[in-house]
């Protein structure tokens, strides 16, 4: 077992240089370096002193010298200084953004799960009424609607138009902190973000609700007296879950992405407002370390599923 | 059973929720003005470092000064940390008299910090951005407390307008910092201290900059207790959070303008960009040397058309680098809308064998709408002549390494729309115009070696005579009217809105952000928020 746990180990750390190799190249082929993000092309800034902040950064350096110094930093948890941030550490900057992230994709999930569960049901047990007819409307609409445009019309109709929630933002600046205002702020990103996912789960929930349905079992429990109610929550509900489960796994994927524009939209300080902050202004160090964490996260979830898979099953070892 | 327990946990959740629940509104205290002060061309979010400091001047300057500062109209340079100051007949001596004022931690301000700042601004291992434009300066001296003198090895016609944008610094807090420390210091952005009517309060990572009142500022204590700088990730976001009524004040596109207008909740703030706009002529690529054809370009070109259809009046037609009415002297060519005109140019020089309609990528970096219909508008005009022209939009990092590389490929950019800072300091152009500032010196990209024009910028640039300053620089529209290095079109009018609630309110779109002498102290919000 030890054998094993190094082995993957070793491999998880191959991996994380691989990446963190094609993060640095592709970064380096991409067209402009941090310097040309930081001078704005109407005002008059010389060569000279382009070269001289290029030189101070290191910049002017081969690129082999430049990334075995942040390889070198990096293996001592020093990920470096924001280019466009004065002062700020990259590690810190990190982590600060994650946990953002993590509740804006949580809250979205859960409401999607809660919104498209509920309307699933509804829509198949009122089969073919005006009910479902609207409910499938509205989710084939969802499906349709790609995250930066629903977000955009949200924010204008509910921040812009009526005012009922905040323009963008985590917490009313300079405000004491209250879970009231972190709600206030969160509710219409995550509700946007659930919109996608709710209505496909909707749609699975629907389909798979309606086979489930037709089952002689749940007719035998209503031929026996058991009241509607208790037969969609504890016979059919129970059987439906299943692919919608499978389904929930997948998508998460999904709100990944979308996070990524609900962020932008809403100026939510998470992950996915860093990373495009970082690429837009070239902030190698930023996009090379967000990538190093993101990566090791997944590397690390991946390492504990094959350590656990191979103490509940020995064969893995062998294989 | 189930029922009572599941309504007792409901009573005991919302127990002890609801005072975290209160609304944050309730929360609040006193007058807060909050802005979107740093979106737009003229902002810098993230920086606090004013060394490092390429724009994002407006802001900086709420809490940190100059020694000197542009007036609210940009028209004249006045003292600000310094209460006056006087340059020698030679322009080789500046002594600056300081103003009394004490840093925001209680230290007083002394010409040890203007020798500490200045010394650090001139020095490259700082980060600054400013230590080839001090090149100029061979000594300070500090006589006593309140008087700085700085002796010049050569006149810099430039060195005032440097000066309003290098912000004073405390020596008793950074002197220890080594140099090469000092741009990655965490004390700009957790515990700066500057002399300006607010005082650092906190910074919420790419959220928002508190800046809270100076008790004891100079020039009395600021109407409001707060200033909020929110950060946004483009002016949309800002506009969205003007309209909810979040915030205040921000920088809006022209695009916008329209839907605030006749709204009498804001108020539009209109003034010139300071950037004089032009289709660039790439020297390295043959068939821009003939001035025949940059004149058919010139004459092609429907400018009074685009200003009122496009910018709706408000930007102002450019037949050199300057729209200032001090520097355009009578008599220059207009280059009206004329097409045959340019037809019979092109013919003289004898395009059709030279290129024909064949393409040519228009390169630019200005990506919004409005500039969009500005290249359809001006490729539309010039095929119609039979130049053939392709807008390539690009973001500015890719255009400034595609132009200013070590070793750039001409084809990438035989045309560019661009923009340059023509003001208020006309001296500014000349990185991009005078054959001097070929890269690596400078960023004449467009590697224009024209000698009438380069000769005009080196007299306007050596004159010691404040009285003939003027007339050099009209010397060098003159030279750029009737040579053509670019195609000038126009200085187009910037824009910022502000909601109606707030007052004394000084802004102007100055590029970079100035800085401008805004009184911060004085703005105050007319209706509680």
């Amino acid at each position: 077992m030890l054998t094993f746990t190094l082995r993957r180990l070793a491999l998880g750390l191959l991996m994380l240089i691989a990446l963190s190799v094609l993060v640095f190249v592709l970064l380096r082929l991409a067209p402009g370096d941090p310097i040309d993000a930081y001078i704005d092309p109407n005002v008059s800034v010389s060569q000279a002193e382009m070269a001289a902040i290029r030189a101070r950064l290191g910049l002017d350096q081969p690129l082999p010298v430049q990334y075995l110094a942040w390889l070198g930093a990096a293996a001592t948890g020093d990920l470096g200084y924001s280019i466009q941030r004065s002062g700020v550490r990259v590690l810190a900057l990190v982590f600060e953004r994650i946990g953002p992230t993590l509740l804006l994709m949580a809250t979205g999930l859960v409401l999607s799960i809660v919104f498209g569960i509920a309307t699933g049901i509804i829509g198949a047990v009122r089969r073919n009424s005006t009910t479902d007819v609207g409910l499938s409307v509205a989710a084939f609409v969802g499906i349709s609607s790609p995250a930066f445009l629903t977000a955009l019309l949200g924010l204008y109709v509910f921040s812009v138009q009526f005012r009922v929630a905040p323009s963008g933002g985590m917490l009313t600046p300079g405000v004491p902190f209250s879970l009231g205002d972190l709600l206030a702020h969160l509710i219409l990103p995550a509700v946007l973000l659930s919109i996608g996912q709710a209505a496909l789960i909707m749609r699975y929930m629907r389909a798979s609700m309606l086979e489930v349905l037709n089952q002689d079992y749940v007719r035998t429990a209503r031929a026996k007296g058991v009241r509607e109610f208790f037969v969609i929550v504890k016979h059919a509900l129970r059987n439906a879950l299943l692919p919608v489960i499978t389904l929930i796994g997948s998508t998460i994927g999904m709100a990944i992405g979308g996070a990524i524009f609900i962020e932008s939209v809403f100026n939510w300080p998470g992950m996915g407002l860093l990373m495009v902050n970082a690429v837009e202004t070239r902030d190698y160090p930023v996009i090379m370390g967000a990538t190093l964490v993101i990566g090791a996260c997944v590397i690390l979830v991946n390492l504990v599923t094959d350590i656990t898979y191979a103490a509940v099953d020995p064969r893995i070892q062998v294989a | 059973m189930r029922l009572r327990t599941l309504r007792s946990a409901l009573v005991l959740t919302t127990t002890l929720l609801a005072p975290m629940l209160a609304l944050p509104a309730l929360a609040e205290t006193g007058k807060t003005i909050s802005g979107g002060f740093d979106v737009g061309p003229g902002g810098f979010p993230g920086n606090f470092n004013p060394l490092a400091a390429t724009a994002g001047l407006t802001w900086l300057s709420v809490y940190y000064e100059p020694l000197v500062i542009y007036n609210a109209d940009l028209t004249a340079i006045v003292g600000d940390l310094a209460e006056s100051f006087e340059i020698s007949a030679d322009q080789k001596t500046y002594s600056f008299k300081l103003t009394s004022e004490s840093w925001h931690d209680g230290e007083a301000f002394t010409s040890t910090d203007v020798k500490f700042t200045l010394e650090a601004a001139k020095n490259g291992d700082t980060g600054s951005v400013f230590a080839a434009r001090l090149g100029a300066i061979e000594s300070i001296a500090t006589p006593d407390d309140r008087t700085v003198v700085l002796t010049l090895s050569a006149p810099n016609a430039g060195l005032l307008d440097t000066l309003t944008k290098i912000m004073m610094l405390p020596e008793h807090a950074l002197g220890k910092v080594p140099p090469a420390d000092l741009a990655k210091s965490t004390w700009w952005s957790t515990t700066p201290v500057g002399t300006g009517a607010f005082k650092f309060e906190k910074y919420v990572t790419d959220q928002y900059v508190e800046v809270v009142a100076d008790e004891d500022y100079r020039g009395g204590r600021p109407a409001v207790d707060k200033l909020i700088n929110r950060y946004f990730e483009n002016s949309a976001a800002a506009v969205a959070a003007l309209r909810a009524g979040e915030i205040q004040f921000t920088y809006v596109e022209a695009d916008d303008v329209a839907t605030f207008n006749g709204n009498d909740q804001f108020k539009v703030i209109e003034g010139p960009s300071f950037v004089v706009n032009y289709v660039g002529f790439n020297q390295e690529v043959p068939f821009w040397k003939d001035l025949k054809v940059r004149q058919a370009v010139m004459y092609a070109i429907d400018r009074k058309a685009i200003i009122e259809s496009l910018y709706n009046g408000a930007a102002t037609e450019a037949n050199c680098g300057y729209v200032a009415e001090q520097f355009v002297p009578a008599g220059i060519e207009p280059y009206a809308y004329d097409p045959e005109k340019a037809k019979a140019l092109l013919a003289e020089a004898g395009w059709a064998e030279i290129n024909g309609d064949k393409p040519i990528t228009i390169l630019t970096y200005y990506n919004n709408p409005l500039s969009t219909n500005v290249l359809a508008a001006i490729q539309a005009m010039l095929a119609q002549v039979g130049i053939n022209i392709v807008p390539r939009a690009v973001d500015s990092p890719t255009y400034n390494a595609t132009v200013l590389a070590a070793e750039p490929n001409f084809a990438d950019f035989p045309l560019i729309y661009a923009g340059l800072q023509d003001g208020p300091e006309p001296s500014n152009i000349n990185v991009g115009l005078n054959e001097t500032m070929i890269p690596p010196a400078g960023t004449n990209a467009l590697r224009i070696r024209m000698p009438e024009v380069s000769a005009a910028f080196d007299a306007a640039l050596g004159e010691t005579d404040a009285t003939k300053r003027d007339a050099r620089y009209q010397a060098v529209c003159q030279a750029m009217n009737a040579n053509l290095p670019w195609a000038t079109m126009w200085v187009a009018n910037r824009y910022g809105v502000s909601s109606t609630s707030l007052e004394h309110f000084v802004w102007t779109p100055a590029p970079g952000g100035g800085p401008f002498d805004a009184d911060p102290e004085k703005w105050d919000l007319g209706n509680a928020q």
